[in-house]
């Protein structure tokens, strides 16, 4: 006792064991308290689907007194219509899977979110994930996105094999990749970009363009219309993706037009007839998946390389984020899941399905090589989430649609027409 | 000859016909039908109010969401008819009219003459064809979407697709992105949507052709007529009534096509295959503009009526 005393004092031991005892009864009493309904909206399928349904099977294994019940919402491409429909038709959840910021602004602009701040830190949220993915799930100053998982949509697919038997280093600077482009069209690439400009997968090289062109400050202004689409930066940007289409690499924009970006995974896992895809992660299992590759053996990804003007270490991102919801009728067992999703043993399910998670419980090791490399990569860099998905709906699809006009032509004065489109939108749109 | 025959038919028809005489009736049938007006009333109701939460209902609510500007789940303010305004002031939407109407001409043109003309053929020999009228007829009931990645695996840009290898056959090599290329893109989707339209034509104007009285035709033989003749002066006019609603039919369908365009090219490249239908989803369940896209619905609706309503006026016309 004395020896207690004269290490800690008396209160303090009291007050630490107060403190200890709280925390377990609180746990227990938190673990018990937990029952009910937890209602999910999801609207992925396949793979995914199959990923969450094992996270709630060990959701529920830990909390006996819970039932999950997912809300599925189907939908091909973008489900954020069939999860706005479903809300207004009065369903209710309590938590919502997302990976649009804007859609996330819109639900809390709506009153459908509960902003987490003042549970954060008792739910170990900020243990688990860092300031910056804290940021990342932020609207209006309120912080309301949990970030589950993320990939990196700046690093550039390749089949090893087509670029050792071309001589080709992975290019590190952008004058090295437009000479690989050059010695792989040489080689009898006709397309050694198979650029996937059916839809919106042609805006991935703007927007890491863009990123490296202006930095992160300069995306994050542009998606929020505090900077013009008519900026120099934008303008810069497009002129470098010119520099690309002008030494060849993807065809022409008719064939660029003709496929989204599975069809250019086709190109060049499966033909052998293109070498450079840049597309989110998902292709890594595409890859192993539906081509019979070994990852990082057959195939692997780069970096995008530098460009020299001051914002190389800058990468472009995509999250999922759990959204806890207002109105949703079983707010402890959704507080509950958000500490789960970042605990050691939901971050092991997502990486066995191949996915990176912020969460600092995450085991990277566990994670495939290339999936390792992407992962430095992202934690080595600044990061600003797809410009695509920060962009109001009206106008993302306007973007999408100059950027088209722009592949057709990619002159300085088409340009300037193509921007001035962009901007006459987004003044309507904002 | 021939005349004189469909004439024939035409009083037969009068003559049979139970209100054929009728214009000293009237009083004794007003008087019936007054008297069974609360027993017709009481088996029209169910029916009338189907017919009013399933079509009403969300007639009015698209027109009265017209008025309103609704982004996302945002709270919808009034606008009045600010949403027709920016409609026609909008070039995408501008150019989505001329893209339907193109699409709706062509699919029509194309499944018509050709339906028209397969009928034609094949009343010549209605048992032998028969297996030949159940495939094409077919292809009617097989869903668009599905259709539509039959059509995408056989329109691919490379070599490996079905129309690049049969051309490759004669000039090596040859591989065209015909989905990728604006000037090519909406053809394909006419050409498309019309395999799988042929059939329903098809089968009406073979069904009017096998209305046509066998007297008559076996008088035309009687008469020495020849077969070109028989085709030219009975069977091309008493084949017209089908040709008509297969014209009506495909016009509604053809102004509300959806599925085929979203599936081919999602409206692209560069918005050159946007007709209305799919700019009314693209508008209202992609970006959840709800007033916008309903202002878009309310138009192409008034486009169905401007096509329908002549159409059932005559019909109509032609039932009493």
């Amino acid at each position: 006792m004395i020896k207690f005393k004269g290490v800690l004092g008396r209160r303090a031991l009291l007050s630490g064991i107060a403190t200890a005892a709280m925390l377990v009864m609180g746990g227990a009493a938190l673990a018990q308290d937990i029952s009910g309904e937890l209602a999910i909206l999801q609207w992925q399928g396949g793979v995914d689907a199959e990923m969450w349904a094992k996270l709630e099977a060990d959701f529920v294994a830990q909390h006996p007194g819970v039932t999950v019940r997912e809300l599925a919402i189907t939908a091909q491409g973008d489900a954020r219509g069939g999860i706005r429909t479903a809300i207004l038709g009065g369903e209710k959840v309590d938590l919502i899977i997302n990976t649009w910021p804007a859609f996330r602004k819109e639900l809390a602009d709506a009153g459908i979110l509960r902003g987490l701040d003042d549970n954060w830190t008792a739910l170990g949220l900020d243990t688990t994930l860092s300031q910056s993915w804290r940021d990342l799930g932020i609207s209006d100053g309120v912080s309301y996105g949990v970030p589950y998982t993320y990939g990196d949509r700046s690093g550039i697919w390749y089949k090893t094999s087509q670029l050792k038997d071309a001589g080709v280093e992975v290019p590190k600077t952008w004058e090295e990749f437009i000479a690989a482009i050059k010695t792989l069209k040489a080689a009898g690439y006709d397309t050694p970009i198979p650029m996937p400009a059916k839809y919106w997968a042609h805006g991935e090289w703007f927007e890491t363009l863009l990123l490296r062109t202006g930095g992160v400050e300069a995306a994050a202004k542009l998606a929020a219309h505090e900077i013009p689409w008519t900026d120099e930066v934008v303008k810069t940007a497009l002129r470098k993706y010119a520099e690309l289409l002008n030494a060849g690499c993807c065809g022409t924009p008719e064939q660029m037009f003709a496929g989204d970006w599975d069809m250019s995974a086709d190109q060049i896992f499966k033909a052998g007839t293109g070498n450079f895809l840049l597309v989110g992660m998902w292709v890594n299992a595409r890859a192993k998946g539906e081509y019979g590759l070994t990852e990082g053996v057959d195939y692997s990804l780069f970096q995008f390389p530098s460009l020299g003007l001051g914002h190389d270490d800058t990468s472009s991102v995509d999250a999922k984020e759990l959204l806890a919801t207002s109105n949703g009728a079983n707010p402890d067992a959704a507080d509950a899941f958000l500490t789960y999703i970042v605990s050691p043993e939901a971050t092991k399910i997502l990486a066995d399905y191949g996915y990176a998670s912020p969460s600092s419980n995450a085991d990277t090791s566990l994670l495939g090589p290339v999936q390792q490399q992407a992962t430095a990569a992202v934690a080595a860099s600044k990061v600003q989430f797809v410009l695509g998905d920060l962009l109001p709906g009206d106008l993302v699809d306007e973007y999408r649609v100059q950027l088209q006009k722009f592949l057709q032509d990619p002159s300085d004065a088409n340009i300037d027409a193509v921007t001035a489109a962009i901007e006459a939108k987004a003044a309507e749109s904002y | 000859m021939s005349i004189s025959a469909a004439d024939a038919a035409a009083r037969s028809s009068q003559e049979s016909s139970p209100v054929g005489g009728g214009r000293r009736k009237p009083i004794a049938v007003r008087r019936r039908r007054l008297g069974e007006v609360p027993a017709a009333w009481l088996l029209i109701i169910p029916v009338l109010i189907l017919f009013a939460i399933t079509v009403i209902y969300p007639l009015v609510e698209t027109i009265r969401l017209s008025f309103f500007d609704i982004k996302g789940l945002g709270k919808p303010k009034f606008i009045g008819t600010g949403n027709y305004i920016k409609l026609f002031t909008d070039p995408a939407f501008r150019n989505t009219l001329w893209t339907t109407l193109m699409f709706t001409l062509g699919t029509t043109t194309i499944t018509v003459s050709l339906g028209w003309f397969l009928a034609m053929l094949c009343s010549f020999a209605p048992q032998r064809t028969l297996v030949f009228r159940v495939m094409i007829f077919a292809a009617f009931g097989i869903s668009e979407a599905v259709s539509g990645y039959m059509w995408i695996s056989m329109l691919r840009p490379d070599q490996a697709g079905l129309l690049n290898s049969v051309i490759g056959l004669f000039s090596p090599g040859f591989a065209h992105p015909w989905l990728g290329d604006p000037n090519t893109a909406l053809w394909m989707i006419i050409v498309a949507a019309s395999w799988s339209g042929v059939g329903l034509p098809l089968m009406l104007c073979f069904a009017a052709v096998q209305g046509i009285p066998r007297t008559v035709l076996e008088a035309a033989y009687m008469d020495g007529a020849k077969p070109f003749a028989i085709m030219r002066f009975i069977m091309v006019p008493l084949s017209m009534p089908g040709v008509r609603v297969a014209i009506f039919i495909n016009l509604l369908g053809a102004l509300r096509a959806f599925d085929i365009i979203y599936v081919l090219t999602g409206g692209g490249p560069v918005r050159s295959t946007e007709t209305v239908g799919y700019f009314m989803y693209r508008e209202s369940m992609t970006q959840f503009k709800l007033g916008y896209g309903a202002a878009a619905t309310v138009i192409l609706l008034v486009a169905v009526m401007v096509v329908s309503i002549p159409a059932i006026i005559q019909r109509t016309a032609g039932a009493k």
